[in-house]
């Protein structure tokens, strides 16, 4: 890869993350000082503290397992968007299945960022203009009794089905194992959410792989 | 007017909106100029963009959804803010809720905030508890994409099957649980059960016909497009078939 375009993809991404940082840091310091409340430390601490022994872990797994998939510039904008596994990780893969491009290489890292970055526009569109002009009507939609509810409930599968069947075609071999495994985990344990099962997922397909290679079932 | 979505608000908002598109912006012109300095077509950007904008329509309308649960309690404007950055519905409601208890309020996010004190803190546990990422990335980034840089040019047919495992591993996560996950028992259509099977069989059919056509009929276009399509095609059959199906059968989880 060029080392010089990632460097600097590197450099403008850190300081994109510094002022986001600030900035996201700022939201509830002014919502404070515009609503006159001082909110008690002792209160944000009872608040933060399960959360973050659940969620600051999670966010160091979450780190290193997407990065790699995400690509540098992907990861940068991804991370700050957020979504990551329900809508930017499957666009990336998609758009770099689509245009026949590996994920490890030049060619899929822009492939990676250009999705990324599209789909952080969009969604931020939507989302801005669904709240701002539409609410009434999607509430219509979105509610639990409406015709299209259970469209919007099974969103998840519909994505990772096309995906899957993608991924399958060319790589049932390696495939099978975490799934397998995956599913009987689920069988006894089935509260388990993604932001466990996925790390899980990628040990098990990583191990699984490894060994056929080795073997040489799988090149 | 209601200070939770009072004009400051909404500009706070909206300064957010910029900064995320602008960064978006940023990075999408970086990446389409080294793309044409590689000799990627033309056609095939135009076609990552397109259809990385169709892919997202569905689940971003999904995310809007998360906006409306949460803006029973909060509003719409501080749920809009936050998953615009780093959001994620898991992570918000659970924050939110713990604010909420911290106070020693009952009800959750379903009952209205009145007392901007709360409202406060819940922002800024919201804050606190997701910045995480936006620390590590810039320490961790280069040494994560350094050591894997380094398998990749050790060993590239194992660095080949190496990312393909990765990736199936993530899917295999999504599809578990659409097959053996279970929900809150007062929530339909959250966990495993006859529509996240039908979705997921669905756009798997789907997408094996479309690639079946694109491949017969030498349509590149569909090529690209078979990925949306499947997905909004599965859930156009979900709706179909909750309509079409007894209530019981349709809405069967069989692990709650």
């Amino acid at each position: 890869m060029n080392s010089e375009y990632i460097n600097k993809t590197h450099k403008y991404g850190k300081i994109w993350m510094v002022v986001t940082l600030l900035i996201f840091l700022a939201i509830p310091l002014l919502i404070s000082s515009h609503l006159g409340v001082t909110p008690k430390l002792e209160m944000i601490g009872k608040g933060l503290a399960t959360v973050a022994l659940v969620f600051y872990p999670t966010a160091v797994l979450e780190v290193l397992t997407y990065s790699p998939l995400l690509g540098t510039g992907g990861t940068y904008l991804g991370f700050v968007t957020g979504n990551i596994t329900n809508l930017k990780l499957p666009v990336a893969l998609s758009a770099m299945e689509s245009a026949k491009v590996k994920p490890n290489s030049e060619e899929g890292e822009v492939i990676s960022t250009i999705s990324i970055a599209v789909s952080s526009i969009v969604t931020t569109v939507i989302i801005a203009v669904c709240v701002l002009a539409f609410l009434p009507v999607l509430h219509n939609i979105t509610d639990p009794n409406s015709a299209f509810a259970p469209a919007f409930q099974q969103v998840t599968p519909a994505l990772f089905g096309a995906l899957c069947a993608s991924y399958l075609a060319k790589h049932w071999k390696i495939s099978i194992l975490p799934i397998a495994v995956l599913t009987l985990i689920l069988i006894f344990k089935g509260t388990l959410g993604t932001g466990v099962l996925i790390p899980i997922g990628v040990v098990v397909s990583l191990a699984g792989a490894h060994i056929m290679f080795k073997k040489g079932i799988v090149k | 007017m209601d200070f939770k979505e009072d004009k400051f608000m909404i500009a706070l908002a909206m300064g957010i909106v910029l900064l995320v598109i602008s960064q978006a912006v940023f990075f999408l012109i970086r990446a389409i100029k080294r793309a044409k300095k590689l000799g990627i077509e033309k056609a095939t950007i135009k076609n990552t963009i397109v259809s990385s904008s169709l892919f997202t329509i569905a689940p971003a309308i999904g995310i809007v959804a998360t906006v409306l649960t949460l803006s029973a309690g909060l509003g719409y404007v501080l749920p809009w803010i936050r998953l615009t950055v780093i959001g994620n519905i898991s992570y918000e409601v659970t924050a939110a809720t713990n604010a909420i208890e911290a106070y020693g309020l009952s009800g959750g996010i379903a009952n209205e905030i009145t007392n901007p004190e709360v409202f406060a803190t819940i922002a800024w546990v919201m804050t606190l508890g997701s910045i995480m990422p936006l620390i590590l990335i810039p320490i961790l980034l280069k040494k994560v994409q350094s050591k894997i840089g380094k398998t990749v040019s050790k060993n590239n047919a194992w660095a080949s099957v190496m990312s393909a495992a990765a990736f199936i591993g993530l899917i295999a996560a999504f599809v578990a649980r659409a097959i053996a996950g279970k929900g809150e028992a007062s929530i339909r259509g959250d966990g495993a059960g006859i529509l996240s099977v039908a979705a997921l069989v669905f756009s798997v059919v789907l997408m094996l016909i479309f690639q079946k056509l694109a491949n017969a009929k030498k349509w590149k276009w569909l090529e690209s497009f078979s990925m949306p399509f499947s997905m909004i095609g599965a859930m156009g059959l979900v709706m179909l078939l909750a309509q079409v199906l007894p209530q019981n059968i349709a809405f069967l989880e069989w692990r709650g």
